[in-house]
């Protein structure tokens, strides 16, 4: 186990330089072309790494062992300017497509339904939606946004009103053309979901206030409450999924439909089986060209050793998986491809500042020193991540490199401590500060995790652990009802849409700053980052603006989730769809990677 | 089906129950395999008790082995964590887990857990099983029926469902697992406890004491109590290793106690990844033997002893 | 026997009304909120809805009413709230498909082991025999579970570590559900087998004893013949009533079991249900286990009845 990951970060290294390479030399094919075969990415690295060792899978190795979850490779990495996708797939230029086939995915779990605009979509969910929705806009591999179901974008002069042209002659899988209607249809049941609606009211002006308008058949407008430069990139994700009205209407009545979406996407729903199996077949009027692959076919396997075993058997085509472990051993196969990507969400530790005791500074700092992040890093993520400090990983151009979180200093957190109990002697036991400590369950690793970080905490706070099922875990985050709790988010590819997650306007009721922190002066960095379109500007704002949540100790980073789409040898093609200039789209985004160009050789 | 079948289902359950125990040839010696067992308990339960004062590792702390590793690059010699789980050694007997916490420290520590659980249950089951089924066979009549019926109910519902359902509902602390696994315990006990006073109830002894106009609470405490008393001790022990075995299962599904391991709840840490089983089987198998051995030691003293007082013919 | 039923739903539906929120099911994160009017009337639509403003009694009788006509209710927690009977029609089946293998893997096993250990009663193979069982029975299922599964999954690698819903039930490859459920089955029959054996066992040592197998033996039948052709056939009512009795054990193992071994049954349903606090499902299931439990044991007694005259007195 430890070799296979030391060899994975030597993978990634070498990619990491290979990409490098290829985009110095304007590289204008897809990033699945980037890297052959794992053998032939050694060889052919060696050059773009360009180091003075020989042997550069040795070098790349070498480079792991320097590491121990310092930053130190990560900041070299910055430098270097690297691409944050880490590709490794077969190289496709030399073979005609094979049309038919099934290709069988293995996901982490089910879902409970696939309706995009009344349930908030797992990553299962949203991987699957990929097979039978269209977004409107799509991430190319530069994370610019590009018009994907629409046509084209027009922003007003003052930035707060969006004009988006459909394409046209677009049908649904029932029939239903798509339109204007349809648009106003799929935003109004998102923004009325009481759930849903909670992430979208905040950025328009009220609904009755014309927050949508029809303009024409295939023309719509949406009025922002705030001027936003890059408002195409909301409409890229769950947002920017769009279901047919009908099927929409249907579902209200009858909810059981939920399990069969209806949406433009390249497959049609076939059939749903749950927990075992959802089939999606070819849909033959797709606007956008004819997908290869007769169906596609989605299998919760809950198990992450069963799912690698299951794609090395040849059982499985495809899987999706976070877990350090399995992606050590995919990466090792050489009959597997790895679409590798860390630059989504990040693991943390959220505090609450609405309650004690981490209403006061001084319990999230000790809470921060007395952090255990390196244990967490070596037996949590057995070295395979790359450890976190701030919600960016150093590939991204917004990372702030003077950022230090400052855990694993446990000598540290004694006199904050002490401070702490003396003005709150109530919140105090025996010198150390009660809090509690919650997590989604029953899970293994999540209980390991609470353990270790407990291990860390105990000399400063007497914890109380509490492992509640997940949608109760994620009620009581939302309503403030906890302490501490381990926690996944942010992670779009546009920085400014996690905005959602940090602003004093999602404060309420139910909360979407989990952590309930609210600071104008940080906001008002926030909204200008929004409204600008100056690269250079925003880079400034969004480093300070990191600088100031590092000062506010409301999140123990821990690390960059790394997400593996891994693929056999013989589904080929991945993500070869390029925007209309031949830029690559983004090959995954959270790891939901996109089926519609995918084939398979036998 | 007429009111007296369940107890019919319930009379069968009990022959069932005398008959899977040890052989027919009643043996009067208790053996040399129940000093052995008894031997474990003691020594189980000895370990579990002095666990803080034994010069054992802690349970908790990560025991990560650094070593030393060139780097090529640099030419430095750096310390890195050697990735655990570690096999055993003369440092650690039983090796450590993934968290590079030590093995058997941490089944000792749970050994403190689960014989908790286990005692807490069966004692808390024959507290208050015991006088029920003992008032409800001396008294007899509605309240007799009124109890059986209430045992059958319990003993009818699927228990490790009704474990589930508190544990998932009310909280996961040790004394809710113990009191959940006590009140399954009540209906067994209750009904050996009625079974045996019906029987003696009868015996000339206590026909005397009614005869001489002995009070019943007085028939019940000192004629009644001490004859019952005595199988009771038996189905102690298995009850016992049975509260143990549920607390495991509990564990097992992942609602044993939150903070603190138990034996079943290390079995799951250490089970969880197939590929952990398969590299570091002696993680899961320290766990395991020791249950084993526990419940094994339990059932075989509970049988024995039941053969030594002649429970069984008692029974009937 | 209908009492008992009532008395457990009667328990179950306290249980889960008391302890539960079935509101949060429905709704989610919105059934907390207090504040937002538009929640707030969509929490009391939902309680009009399925009847959560009424008080217990109420509710309660409801519920059998529906329950008794076949209603189940809805599954509250799943998106779209399908009636629970489609779960239970999706998941009894697997379930009861690992219960049938189990049990005939259990006589499989325990008649001719508790035949062997009776015809060298006392002999050191029979006490060997004896200790193998005492430890089986011992041994808690889910212990069992991973030993096996290391075992032949893992180290000899002959049974597949996998079960998967959707292969067909019936071949003979790892790619069927037959051969998948062979160690699932085999952790629950083990134990069981084992508590048979040692009945059958004790059983067949008195039979042998009695006057006319010592008339057919001095007949010179052979030994085996006597074994299985005469003496067997009396002990096999001891052995029917363990099968209503052990029905208990295979329904609190087969929800570990299935656990473990990942199948999607009856025994992973009501604990994904009571996780999510799905009050309707786990109602549901837990009616259907005491069903099934009284159920058997009314079948055994009826057989015992039907098949040995002596008990009709």
């Amino acid at each position: 186990m430890h070799f296979a990951s030391l060899r994975l970060r030597a993978l990634l290294a070498v990619l990491v330089g290979l990409a490098l390479f290829a985009s110095a030399c304007g590289a204008d094919d897809a990033i699945s072309d980037v890297a052959d075969t794992v053998g032939d990415v050694a060889s052919d690295g060696a050059a773009a790494v360009g180091d003075a060792a020989g042997d550069v899978a040795e070098a790349a190795e070498d480079l792991v062992t320097d590491d121990d979850g310092e930053m130190a490779d990560d900041d070299e990495m910055t430098e270097e300017g690297s691409d944050a996708i880490v590709t490794e797939t077969a190289d496709d230029s030399d073979l005609t497509p094979v049309e038919g086939g099934t290709l069988r995915y293995g996901l982490e779990a089910d879902v409970d339904g696939l309706n995009p605009v009344t349930s908030a979509l797992s990553s299962p969910g949203l991987t699957m939606s990929n097979a039978v929705f269209d977004t409107l806009v799509r991430f190319d591999e530069n994370n610019e946004w590009v018009p994907y179901l629409a046509e084209s974008f027009e922003p007003s002069e003052d930035l707060t009103s969006w004009t988006m042209t459909l394409r046209e002659g677009v049908t649904f899988h029932d029939g239903t053309p798509l339109n204007a209607e349809a648009i106003r249809v799929n935003f109004e049941t998102a923004l009325g979901d009481p759930l849903v609606g909670l992430a979208v009211k905040p950025f328009y002006i009220p609904l009755e206030d014309g927050a949508f308008e029809i303009i024409d058949d295939l023309t719509v407008r949406y009025n922002l409450s705030d001027a936003d430069a890059h408002f195409p990139t909301s409409l890229a994700g769950q947002l920017g999924m769009i279901a047919s009205p009908t099927w929409l209407a249907a579902a209200l009545e009858d909810p059981t439909l939920n399990q069969a979406p209806v949406g433009t996407g390249p497959f049609t729903y076939d059939g749903r089986s749950q927990d075992s199996i959802t089939r999606f077949v070819r849909n033959e009027n797709w606007w956008n060209g004819r997908p290869y692959l007769d169906a596609v076919e989605f299998v919760p396997v809950t198990d992450p050793d069963v799912r690698n075993q299951l794609l090395l058997e040849g059982e499985l085509d495809g899987l999706a998986t976070t877990n350090p472990a399995s992606i050590a051993e995919l990466a090792e196969s050489a009959a597997i491809q790895n679409l590798l990507d860390d630059s989504g969400d990040e693991s943390f530790a959220q505090l609450n500042t609405s309650t004690a005791p981490f209403d006061d500074i001084r319990a999230r700092q000790a809470l921060t020193h007395a952090s255990p992040v390196n244990n967490y890093n070596t037996l949590i993520n057995l070295s395979v991540t790359r450890p976190a400090n701030q919600f960016v990983t150093p590939d991204s151009p917004y990372f702030n490199p003077d950022i230090e979180q400052l855990s694993d200093m446990p000598e540290l957190a004694g006199p904050l401590v002490e401070s702490y109990c003396a003005d709150f002697a109530d919140n105090c036991t025996d010198g150390k500060i009660n809090m509690e400590l919650q997590w989604s369950g029953p899970s293994v690793v999540q209980t390991r995790i609470a353990e270790l970080l407990n291990e860390g905490w105990e000399p400063f706070f007497n914890v109380e652990f509490q492992e509640l099922p997940q949608d109760q875990h994620i009620q009581e985050t939302a309503f403030g009802l906890y302490n501490a709790v381990t926690w996944r988010t942010f992670g779009n590819p546009e920085f400014t849409r996690d905005s959602v997650w940090v602003l004093c306007r999602t404060i309420g009721g139910i909360s979407l700053n989990w952590v309930k922190y609210c600071d104008e002066e940080r906001d008002d960095l926030m909204m200008a980052a929004v409204a600008s379109d100056d690269e250079a500007e925003r880079t400034d704002l969004i480093q300070q603006w990191s600088a100031m949540t590092n000062e506010a100790y409301t999140y123990v980073f821990f690390n960059h989730t790394l997400w593996d789409n891994a693929l056999t040898e013989d589904v080929r093609n991945a993500c070869a769809r390029t925007t209309e200039d031949g830029t690559p789209f983004r090959c995954s985004v959270n790891g939901r990677t996109w089926f519609d160009t995918m084939f398979k050789t036998n | 089906m007429s009111p007296t079948n369940p107890t019919n289902v319930a009379d069968v359950e009990i022959a069932a129950e005398a008959e899977t125990g040890a052989d027919h040839v009643v043996n009067k010696r208790l053996g040399f395999g129940f000093w052995v067992s008894v031997g474990w308990i003691v020594f189980i339960i000895g370990i579990a008790a002095l666990a803080p004062v034994l010069p054992l590792k802690d349970p908790d702390a990560n025991f990560l082995v650094l070593e030393e590793r060139e780097n090529p690059i640099t030419g430095r010699m750096q310390e890195a964590p050697v990735q655990p789980p570690y096999a055993p050694s003369g440092e650690h007997w039983f090796g450590a887990d993934q968290d590079a916490r030590d093995v058997m420290s941490r089944t000792i520590y749970g050994a403190r857990v689960s014989l908790t659980v286990g005692f807490a249950a069966i004692a808390f089951g024959i507290v208050f099983g015991g006088p029920l089924g003992m008032i409800a066979g001396f008294v007899g009549g509605w309240f007799d029926r009124a109890i059986s019926y209430l045992f059958l109910v319990l003993l009818s519902f699927p228990g490790l469902v009704l474990a589930i359902l508190i544990t998932a509902l009310v909280d996961r602390s040790l004394f809710t697992i113990s009191l959940t696994l006590g009140i399954l315990s009540i209906a067994p006990v209750g009904r050996l406890a009625r079974a045996q006073t019906l029987v003696f109830a009868e015996r000339e002894f206590v026909m005397a004491a009614r005869t001489l106009g002995a009070k019943p609470f007085r028939i019940l405490t000192k004629e009644l109590l001490p004859n019952v008393m005595i199988p009771m001790a038996a189905l102690a022990l298995l009850g016992m290793a049975v509260a143990i075995v549920a607390e495991g299962g509990l564990a097992f599904l992942g609602l044993s106690i939150e903070k603190g391991s138990t034996w079943g709840k290390l079995i799951r840490t250490y089970t969880a990844s197939s590929g952990d089983l398969e590299s570091s089987p002696w993680m899961a198998f320290t766990p395991i033997g020791c249950l084993f051995f526990t419940v094994v030691a339990l059932n075989y003293a509970g049988d024995k002893l039941r053969d030594y007082f002649d429970v069984r013919e008692l029974m009937l | 026997m209908v009492l008992l039923l009532v008395g457990v739903s009667m328990l179950t539906f306290a249980a889960m009304s008391l302890l539960g929120d079935p509101l949060f099911n429905i709704l989610g994160p919105i059934a907390g909120d207090t504040e937002n009017p538009q929640n707030i009337a969509l929490q009391d639509e939902a309680k009009a809805q399925y009847h959560l403003d009424k008080p217990l009694p109420e509710r309660y009788v409801r519920w059998a009413g529906d329950f008794i006509t076949g209603d189940f209710g809805v599954q509250f927690s799943t998106d779209g709230q399908p009636p629970v009977l489609n779960l239970v029609k999706e998941r009894l089946p697997r379930t009861l498909q690992l219960m049938v293998i189990a049990q005939i893997l259990a006589l499989a096993i325990a008649i001719p082991w508790g035949v062997f250990a009776a015809s060298r009663a006392n002999k050191a193979s029979d006490k060997v025999s004896t200790f193998v069982a005492f430890g089986l029975v011992s041994l808690p299922n889910f212990a069992l579970a991973v030993i096996l599964f290391y075992i032949f999954a893992i180290k000899l690698d002959w049974l597949p570590d996998t079960y998967e819903a959707t292969d067909p039930f019936w071949g003979f490859t790892h790619g069927h559900r037959l051969i998948q459920l062979i160690l699932p089955a085999f952790t629950l029959a083990l134990p069981i087998a084992a508590v048979f054996q040692r009945l059958l066992r004790t059983d067949l040592i008195t039979t042998l004893q009695e006057d006319f197998i010592l008339m057919a033996r001095s007949k010179g039948v052979s030994k085996r013949r006597v074994l299985f052709g005469h003496a067997l056939r009396p002990s096999m009512f001891s052995v029917l009533t363990l099968f209503g009795i052990n029905a208990a054990t295979l329904i609190g193992g087969s929800l570990v079991v299935e656990i473990y071994f990942r199948i999607p049954g009856i025994g992973t349903a009501i604990v994904e249900a009571v996780l999510r606090e799905d009050f309707p499902v786990v109602l549901a299931l837990v009616m259907v286990i005491t069903l099934a439990f009284v159920l058997l044991n009314f079948l055994v007694d009826l057989l015992y009845t039907v098949l040995d005259p002596r008990v009709r007195s």
